[in-house]
């Protein structure tokens, strides 16, 4: 490894493209977060651009460049393409060295990752076939109750008495919602009781995955408090969140470039 | 010789499931179809008939959806569908053996909708071990046996069985053959290639079968394969599952599919040496000496173990399910399995296979990350 050598980590999701840039010391340089989009291999392209524009580099001076979620076979940049459970494992150890979980609710699935001491996967659980327990989930109901979703954390919060959404189909719980819109129920309430809906469903996978704690939250949805504290209240343990939850499968990514370079060098 | 150049006549019937039994058909031979590898395809084949298995297809299931409730399997729909549309004209008769209620009611209803085609169900005592189960299946064996030389006007005689004994025998052998060198060699042969093998011996005649299977044993002997990189050794564990898009999927991921103990795979061709004083004894000790399959029972069956026996055996890294939706009998087997290969320290991944759909595109990322966790060694 030279010492100006960079290496980026690009997560390509259903919802949105995110890019880490890690110097040769493996400290974060540049990271970006845009919108999918309709054209993978663009969206890509271009955050990978932002990340390094922050970090003051060109973005083809890459040393490696590993490619990780849905689109990963989209990033033409790529030195070799890794999967986002590999990832987010990686990069939640690296921020959080006492984690032997992870918890990812992404925009169009979500997972339950069992660790090792080293970040290695024990064990996974993935949602992939059903919109309940993912962000798609939040964003559908926050168009319903025209309320921004970044603002659904912070009103589950509130919620008094949270209602039960009983139904596990995120088309049936919009109905379900309606039909409390229609019997005047606090809204607060109603946000409570689907951030509640959507963390029972998780919590189902993480049983089934036997995660054990410390456990971290990653995804877009860890930004969520109203998820974040019922699924803690599910688990029985507090739930460590990153600062910046979305980048973490990008920054595993990242992390696995630099080692996979330094093994190349070595 | 090259593997490769062998590969043709599977490729073919495994591309296209009843084009071998259309041709023979219209040359005038009898076709059997069957459901089950525990339909007695010896006497079939000794009654002189081409036994086929019945595999279901790919596509929607409109009309069996109109008659099957919502939890029955998809392969009991893919099959009854293709009986309602008269997809198989060639079947001179069909043959169901008991495995499961939903099988049983799949007989029933192809019986009411398809009067066309003889239907014949061939019990198999659910406990598979001790004199009970062995005189009431020789008894079921007399009673088919009868009900077969009525069909076709002709007695079975003790020399056919016993020549069709040998033949399958003969073919059984040379397909544990073929796994055991599978597994020791598997860079010669993909596991997609080897499923093409074992579910066109469904298909086909079982001699000319065999003489293709016995083509790719010499030529694997003959070859060394070039080194495997170190790549996942996967074995896969479940019930039904014929399409060869799963095997492909692990293989696209990066892992080497060494063994399975599949419905369609090595379960049905791990029998052991015939014995008993007659023919008909032979064919009923073959039948229920087998291990059991999910659906049977015996004293001393325990799953779990002998699932890991066979990953140990075939130095397999890691297990892949292939779980059929709505399979009870499969479903109950995979509780203990998961255990056992839990506390052997043995990785596992589950995949939910529905019969009549191709594997959908979210699995590629699971099998991905099941692969690179196998490459890792993670707990060790």
């Amino acid at each position: 490894m030279s010492d100006g050598a960079v290496y980026a980590g690009i997560d390509v999701g259903s919802a949105t493209a995110k890019a880490v840039l890690l110097d040769a010391a493996g400290v974060v340089r540049g990271t970006s977060v845009i919108a999918s989009g309709g054209n993978l291999s663009d969206s890509a392209q271009r955050c990978l651009a932002l990340a390094a524009n922050e970090a003051g580099v060109a973005p083809d001076a890459c040393s490696a460049v590993v490619a990780t979620g849905y689109g990963r076979e989209r990033v033409s940049a790529r030195s070799s393409a890794v999967t986002e459970i590999t990832c987010h494992a990686r990069g939640a150890l690296a921020l959080f060295p006492e984690a032997r979980s992870v918890v990812d609710i992404g925009g169009q699935d979500s997972k339950a990752i069992a660790l090792d001491e080293r970040g290695r996967v024990l064990r996974f659980e993935m949602n992939d076939k059903c919109a309940a327990g993912t962000g798609r989930f939040l964003e559908v109901m926050a168009r319903l109750l025209e309320i921004e979703l970044d603002a659904f954390g912070g009103r589950a919060l509130q919620a008094a008495a949270p209602v039960k959404i009983s139904s596990t189909c995120t088309v049936f719980a919009e109905s379900e919602v309606i039909s409390h819109l229609a019997r005047n129920e606090n809204v607060d309430d109603i946000i409570g009781g689907l951030c509640n809906a959507i963390a029972s469903r998780v919590y189902g996978l993480a049983s089934r995955a036997r995660l054990t704690a410390p456990t971290i939250m990653t995804g877009g949805v860890a930004r969520n408090q109203g998820v974040v504290k019922a699924m803690e209240a599910l688990l029985g343990a507090p739930i460590h969140t990153p600062d910046t939850p979305q980048i973490v499968g990008a920054y595993g990514a990242a992390l696995i470039a630099r080692e996979r370079a330094g093994a190349e060098a070595s | 010789m090259d593997i490769t150049g062998l590969m043709a006549p599977f490729e073919q019937t495994a591309s296209d499931y009843y084009s071998y039994a259309r041709e023979a058909a219209a040359k005038g031979r009898k076709i059997a179809g069957y459901m089950c590898s525990y339909a007695p395809q010896e006497l079939l084949h000794a009654a002189g008939y081409l036994p086929i298995r019945i595999l279901g297809r790919t596509g929607e299931t409109h009309r069996a959806d109109e008659l099957l409730q919502a939890f029955s399997c998809s392969f009991a729909r893919s099959v009854l569908d293709s009986a309602l549309e008269q997809e198989w004209p060639f079947l001179d008769l069909v043959m169901f053996s008991h495995t499961c209620d939903t099988m049983q009611n799949v007989a029933d209803l192809w019986r009411a909708h398809t009067p066309d085609t003889d239907v014949l169900i061939a019990s198999v005592p659910t406990r598979t071990d001790g004199d009970a189960p062995l005189r009431y299946y020789m008894a079921e064996l007399e009673r088919l046996k009868t009900q077969l030389e009525t069909m076709t006007g002709k007695a079975i005689t003790d020399d056919a069985l016993a020549a069709s004994l040998h033949l399958y025998n003969e073919h059984r052998t040379a397909m544990q053959a073929l796994y055991a060198l599978r597994t020791s060699k598997p860079a010669l042969l993909s596991g997609a290639q080897m499923m093409q093998i074992y579910v066109s011996a469904f298909l086909m005649d079982r001699a000319e079968h065999l003489k293709h299977v016995l083509a790719v044993i010499d030529a694997m002997n003959a070859n060394e394969p070039d080194d495997d990189n170190g790549l996942p050794r996967v074995f896969v564990a479940g019930g039904m599952c014929r399409h060869v898009g799963f095997i492909e999927l692990m293989e696209a991921a990066g892992c080497v599919v060494v063994g399975d103990d599949l419905c369609v795979g090595s379960r049905s061709f791990s029998f052991g040496e015939p014995s008993g004083a007659t023919p008909m004894e032979m064919l009923a000790r073959a039948y229920l000496g087998r291990i059991p399959c999910p659906a049977f029972h015996c004293d001393g069956r325990q799953p779990g173990d002998a699932l890991v026996e066979a990953v140990r055996r075939d130095k397999a890294d890691g297990v892949i399910f292939l779980l059929t939706n709505f399979c009870d009998p499969v479903a109950f087997d995979y509780v203990p399995q998961k255990d056992a290969l839990e506390a052997a320290n043995i990785p596992a991944l589950s995949l939910s296979v529905e019969q009549h759909q191709a594997p959908p595109e979210q699995l590629r990322t699971r099998v991905a990350a099941f692969a690179e966790m196998l490459r890792e060694g993670a707990g060790s």
